[in-house]
């Protein structure tokens, strides 16, 4: 086709230009085309040494009995090693665990940092100092945050144990990460801690987008804060909320550092997330089959959450 | 243009004496986990002062997470020369070729076989074959509180189970602790399969597997009655410290440090760091004891220092300087286990080096923070661990899990015992054993 448009080029081009222009053209239009594949080439070596080839790596790895102490026989099983996982004994209850928690976070981080957005944009002095303070949590990584709130809530010397029994609250030392709900609530509040400034930011970033005017409104038609909230603010916000809620949930359905470090998976398997056996397949059991196709099963779930979260945003936007 | 000539020569001979250092210095990479840094950093100072051709690196990382980043080493080729062993992954990492036997490179490291003990000779041989020196050997041991025990009215600790159980309730009943027995049997620690082997070998009929290899969880096992003691101690007096099934060894050793317990069964060595002025307020009032059973047995453990393929890769050079580490560390240097000695002087270590006990200064040194006649009367009675395939680490993570979910209630004891049955036999399979 692109030939077709350059031959007209040269049967209709005006008098005195030479053909030798025409020629410069024709080459200068192909090295353009040309220009973005060169361009692009970096990045799709890139992507296919670290992304494509690992991830048919692992695919292949799935079909394979992999037992790495004992290297020298890996006969091929099909989709063996997915029937293995999704037979296990750990394979449901941890899904259901990483549910549970994934839920716990979802609704701890997006009340919470919904709350402290409509604080911070309040307009008092203190709110810019706030901000900076807020955003401290986020910055610091999953694993140092697992190791600061592992000591906190510590059934010997935790602060947290510490501030409820001053307070009366409690007559002896509880031991929070030993009792399987309370660690699971344990690392739900971990994990909301350090990713609420997270949603505070997104939510103060649109709250400060919605005009003062439609408040206005909403008080000179004698509506109350509540209402003001429920019929200008929530509305406005959704689309984020949405990101919120779907990022976090995919967040906390992959959740891996914080239980490495604070419970280990227990007591028990109370808080062991699918993320959790697929590493324990892989590193503690030695089996790379059984891990590659955990893995290979946890990707897809999440694929599963990021379509549906692409569905719904674009329904939002039509709204 | 004489002097030009001898600061010519003079400049060739320094460059070529620095050129020759350096291309003759053989760097090690040593991989260990965390304890005793310090003193591991000036043993390995001593080594290069000795041997000033070897340089070694040393990297450590935290016991909980040993297993793991040291099978990821081995899996993506980071260099590891030479690195703590220990005897429940030896068969593990030894089938699966990432290590290699001494005795095949080095045939005077047998020698020492004659007068270690012989539970430690078991933990590092795989297939015949020596694979490690040690660096500790060690027991699981009954440690008491006894200020505790005196103010309960008792004047001797248990000496069995039951009694234990006894005391501890009239502790708990007159307030001086709330949960008097405590354990670090969490999910994460590698030593929970000890501690439970050892409440098992107390037991009469405590096996946990047959000579075929087959386990022996039955109704009326060894097995059966520990996990149906650890039960009673948590679910039904207890009096056992819910935060054990998350707890790892310094966890356990800062509360029990604290006053917080009055038994419990931990590695022998911590009674040093217990009874150390300098780190407990309450020093002295921690004591050893034999293990309270009707056989009083436990488990003997041994980690010692292994070569691995990688290092074994690097050509005959390396493996040398292996060698020569390995024997400074885990051998005898000028005619004494000078490392091996230091740790016990120092930091209380166990050791397999049968000799050290008669050194008067080292049984000076234990009876400072222990007791040396009951030690060596637990070291009578100590056993290594049973079923050690190349499949037990794998097993063992899913055994602690199982007990776990037994003192939580989350299955029967039965039904934890049948799982790892189970489990056992499968891998049993695949091995093809």
């Amino acid at each position: 086709m692109k030939d077709i448009f350059l031959s007209l080029e040269v049967l209709f081009r005006p008098r005195g230009i030479r053909r030798r222009d025409v020629s410069l053209v024709i080459m200068k239009k192909k090295i353009g085309n040309m220009t973005g594949y060169i361009m692009i080439l970096p990045v799709v070596a890139i992507i296919s040494v670290f992304t494509i080839y690992p991830l048919f790596y692992a695919i292949k790895t799935s079909l394979y009995e992999i037992l790495l102490a004992r290297p020298f026989l890996r006969p091929y099983v099909g989709y063996g090693n997915y029937l293995e996982v999704i037979k296990s004994y750990y394979f449901f209850k941890s899904l259901l665990n990483s549910l549970v928690y994934a839920a716990m976070c979802v609704f701890m981080v997006t009340v919470v940092g919904l709350g402290v957005s409509l604080l911070l944009n309040c307009r008092y002095k203190i709110t810019n100092v706030l901000r900076i303070i807020i955003v401290v949590p986020w910055a610091i990584p999953f694993v140092v945050s697992g190791v600061m709130w592992k000591w906190i809530f510590n059934s010997s010397y935790g602060a947290f144990n510490g501030l409820l029994y001053s307070l009366g609250i409690t007559d002896a030392y509880v031991s929070w990460l030993g009792h399987p709900l309370y660690a699971k609530i344990c690392l739900a509040i971990a994990h909301a801690w350090k990713e609420i400034p997270f949603a505070a930011i997104l939510f103060l970033a649109v709250l400060q987008t919605i005009p003062r005017e439609l408040y206005d409104a909403v008080r000179v038609d004698g509506g109350t804060s509540w209402m003001a909230f429920k019929y200008v603010t929530l509305p406005l916000i959704k689309p984020v909320l949405l990101v919120v809620v779907i990022w976090e949930t995919v967040i906390g359905f992959t959740m891996f550092d914080l239980v490495y470090v604070m419970t280990g998976g227990g007591p028990g398997d109370s808080t062991s997330l699918i993320s959790w056996y697929t590493y324990a397949e892989t590193f503690k059991f030695l089996n790379l089959g059984k891990g590659a196709a955990l893995s290979i099963l946890l990707a897809l779930i999440v694929l599963a959450m990021i379509i549906i979260y692409l569905k719904v945003i674009r329904v939002e936007q039509v709204y | 243009m004489k002097r030009y000539l001898l600061i010519l020569l003079t400049g060739l001979i320094i460059f070529g004496s620095v050129f020759f250092a350096s291309a003759q210095e053989i760097e090690l990479n040593f991989l260990g986990w965390s304890y005793g840094v310090e003193t591991v950093r000036d043993n390995i100072a001593k080594f290069e002062a000795k041997y000033p051709n070897i340089k070694v690196n040393f990297t450590d990382v935290s016991w909980f997470d040993y297993h793991d980043i040291a099978v990821a080493r081995f899996l993506g080729n980071t260099s590891t020369d030479v690195m703590y062993g220990s005897d429940h992954w030896l068969q593990e990492w030894a089938a699966a070729g990432w290590l290699v036997p001494l005795e095949d490179y080095f045939t005077k490291f047998v020698e020492y076989k004659k007068e270690s003990a012989p539970y430690a000779i078991e933990g590092m041989t795989y297939n015949n074959k020596l694979y490690g020196l040690p660096y500790y050997a060690d027991m699981v041991v009954f440690l008491y509180n006894k200020e505790m025990i005196k103010k309960a009215g008792f004047e001797n600790p248990p000496k069995n189970l039951s009694e234990l159980i006894e005391q501890a309730k009239v502790m708990k009943e007159k307030g001086i602790c709330e949960y008097p027995l405590a354990l670090c049997i969490g999910k994460q620690e590698g030593q929970s399969i000890e501690i439970f082997t050892s409440i098992v070998y107390s037991f009469k009929n405590g096996n946990m597997f047959d000579e075929k290899l087959n386990p022996l969880f039955q109704k009326d096992s060894g097995v059966y009655e520990a996990l149906k003691f650890l039960y009673d101690a948590k679910n039904t007096y207890k009096i056992l410290d819910p935060a054990s099934l998350i707890w790892g060894e310094i966890d356990l050793v800062k509360s029990f440090g604290a006053g917080n317990h009055a038994f419990t069964f931990i590695n022998k060595y911590n009674l040093a760091e217990l009874n150390n002025p300098g780190v407990s307020k309450l020093a002295g009032q921690f004591s050893i004891a034999l293990f309270p059973g009707e056989t009083r047995s436990c488990v003997g453990f041994v980690r010692f220092y292994c070569m691995t393929k990688m290092g074994v890769n690097r050509g005959k050079d390396v493996v040398d300087a292996i060698g020569k580490f390995i024997n400074y560390f885990g051998g005898k240097v000028d005619g004494q286990y000078n490392v091996v000695r230091r740790w016990s002087l120092e930091k209380g270590l166990g050791f397999a080096q049968l000799p050290l006990y008669n050194d008067p200064e080292v049984i000076s040194a234990i009876n400072q923070w222990g007791n040396v006649e009951v030690e060596e009367e637990q070291a009578k009675f100590a056993r290594a661990k049973q079923g050690m395939t190349p499949f037990y680490g794998t097993w063992d993570i899913f055994m602690r899990e199982q007990i776990n979910k037994a003192l939580l209630k989350d299955v029967s004891i039965e039904d934890a015992l049948s799982a790892s049955t189970k489990y056992w036999n499968e891998l049993k399979k695949k091995y093809g054993m």
